[in-house]
């Protein structure tokens, strides 16, 4: 009978710790779903005002002349975030690759949380270090007189991704068994010919994650990209453009626009517009590795 | 809002003099409890209307837009003029124009006037530095010279950054707040230009460093800086207000480039 009801006791411990797990992870679901909901329901409030072939025929965000068009913010952002990944995931595919490959265990000791602790530098200061700077160098480089511009912002976005996908990739790089590094050796393959032809592709899901991951990074950060490229509301010609990307205009409005207003509404609309862009990026994200596991 | 702590909230051109007045206030009266944030004039509108705040700084008056939501939302709120401030228009320290008329100010900040080539003979492109729209020296600019600003204007998260990239940028304009560039009737920094400003062609040109055009009101970009508060907060924000009309409070105003201006609570 005791142990009848020691075990009665372990099995309700087991079923309430189950029910605490399953609570957190569907707790995360529920804040998403409100977060999208609250999007959304603000979001028709908007569309209801303003149609929607104004919010994406017109170019521009000016709400004091009544114009709120997408394009413009959208420009920004994907701006900022291409070119960031641009810089950014070639030197941080190929510092993992150094990391886990290369570097000898004491420099490995030094370097990895180096770069980790590249991920704690606040981001106001990596915007500060922009002004300071990434501005005055891209002026002296390009000879152009203003240096906040999108090139400014994804140097410093390419900095922030950095971290997640030097982590990430290593993870993946490192996790690809020794013994098909060893086989390849064993053809007389060289040390690049197996990274290039094993590794690497070995690690492809892994690291296409951490691309995807820093990509989230960038494009989802505000305050850096505020204080350094510019702001402007016209549509950006290019790199050297200024630009005002979606998050910026959110924090910049937000503060001042009447609660309940059409332009209060407005801002929603376009965090909806980013909200699927993330999405769309990571749905895609795990397609492309889905598939490519399946590949291996 | 609450009863122990005084929240005053708004416009970036008065957040550091308000900080400073808090700070020489709190020092005599030690048991006061202030907490003064910037964000932009109409930021301290709106949270005086939410309820956010208990005073709003701000730089330009409040708009009919902003009237009507204070009335349908049935917040009554005080309004004080407790100091001027003139706006210094700033450019790069190697730029060869030292003046500029009202009128030209508008051309280039509406992008009507895109190049530097009629004001110095450089035929370069002006990149002009100013806030975002929640700034009250935006909107109060846009009404004084009668313009939009241009959509190629580059807007700053404050005065300092603005200054920044003045500095750095050989082809720059931008406005601040003269408190931020002037301290004691001298420039605080090199690198950057205060323009003299002249209300139309063939008049006198002033710098808001001269302190008699500003006192005969000769400066064409001076400014009303308000205070607005809220009604029932209005007891325990005196105190703190009558501090301002002080000596000592406008020894603290005029050290930072502002200008004080006398008013009466007492008759509210």
């Amino acid at each position: 009978m005791t142990y009848r009801s020691g075990n009665t006791s372990r099995v309700a411990l087991d079923r309430i710790m189950q029910m605490v797990f399953q609570a957190s992870g569907l707790f995360c679901i529920a804040i998403l779903g409100g977060i999208l909901l609250m999007l959304l329901f603000n979001s028709v409030l908007f569309f209801a005002k303003v149609p929607l072939q104004s919010f994406f025929g017109e170019l521009t965000w000016q709400p004091e002349y009544d114009k709120y068009g997408i394009w413009s913010l959208l420009a920004g952002t994907l701006l900022t975030t291409l070119g960031a990944m641009v810089i950014a995931v070639p030197i941080g595919i190929g510092t993992a690759v150094y990391l886990s490959e290369y570097a000898s265990p004491s420099v490995r000791s030094l370097l990895k949380p180096a770069v980790e602790m590249l991920a704690a530098v606040p981001s106001v200061v990596i915007g500060f270090i922009g002004i300071v700077v990434v501005s005055p160098a891209i002026m002296m480089l390009t000879g152009a007189s203003n240096g906040l511009n999108a090139l400014n912002g994804s140097v410093l976005l390419a900095i922030m991704a950095l971290p997640t996908i030097v982590a990430v990739s290593e993870d993946a790089i490192r996790a690809v068994p020794t013994v098909l590094r060893e086989a390849s050796y064993g053809l007389g393959a060289t040390k690049w010919t197996t990274l290039r032809m094993v590794v690497v592709p070995a690690a492809y899901p892994g690291i296409i994650a951490a691309v995807m991951l820093g990509m989230g990074r960038a494009i989802g950060e505000t305050m850096t990209v505020l204080m350094a490229t510019g702001n402007a509301a016209a549509f950006p010609k290019g790199f050297f453009s200024p630009v005002r990307t979606i998050t910026a205009n959110i924090a910049i409005e937000m503060g001042e626009v009447p609660f309940f207003s059409v332009h209060y509404y407005g801002l929603f609309a376009t965090a909806l517009v980013l909200f699927i862009l993330s999405f769309a990026i990571n749905l895609l994200a795990e397609r492309v590795v889905a598939r490519i596991r399946r590949f291996q | 809002m609450q009863s122990s702590q005084l929240v005053i909230k708004g416009s970036d051109t008065e957040v550091n003099l308000m900080a400073l007045l808090a700070e020489a206030y709190w020092r005599e009266n030690p048991n006061s409890r202030i907490s003064v944030s910037g964000g932009g004039s109409g930021v301290g509108i709106v949270a005086l209307l939410n309820g956010r705040a208990d005073v709003a700084n701000s730089s330009r008056p409040m708009n009919e837009k902003e009237r009507a939501l204070f009335r349908e939302y049935g917040v009554a709120c005080d309004t004080v003029i407790f100091a001027e401030d003139a706006i210094a228009i700033i450019v790069h320290a190697d730029n060869s124009v030292d003046s500029l008329t009202l009128e030209q100010l508008g051309q280039i900040f509406s992008g009507q006037q895109r190049n530097w080539q009629p004001f110095n003979g450089k035929d370069e492109l002006i990149n002009i530095y100013g806030r975002p729209s929640n700034s009250g020296t935006h909107g109060w600019l846009q009404k004084k010279l009668g313009i939009k600003f241009s959509k190629h204007a580059l807007e700053m998260n404050g005065n300092a950054q603005i200054i920044e990239a003045v500095k750095i940028d050989k082809n720059s304009i931008g406005y601040v707040s003269a408190g931020y560039v002037l301290k004691n009737g001298k420039q605080t920094d090199d690198g950057f230009k205060i323009l003299r400003l002249a209300l139309a062609t063939g008049q006198p040109a002033y710098t808001p460093a001269d302190k008699r055009a500003i006192e005969q009101e000769k400066y064409p970009l001076l400014r009303p800086l308000y205070q607005y508060i809220r009604r029932e907060s209005l007891s325990q924000a005196r105190a703190f207000l009558n501090f301002i009309n002080t000596p000592r409070g406008e020894e603290i105003l005029m050290a930072n480039g502002y200008f004080p201006v006398k008013y009466d609570l007492s008759q509210r």
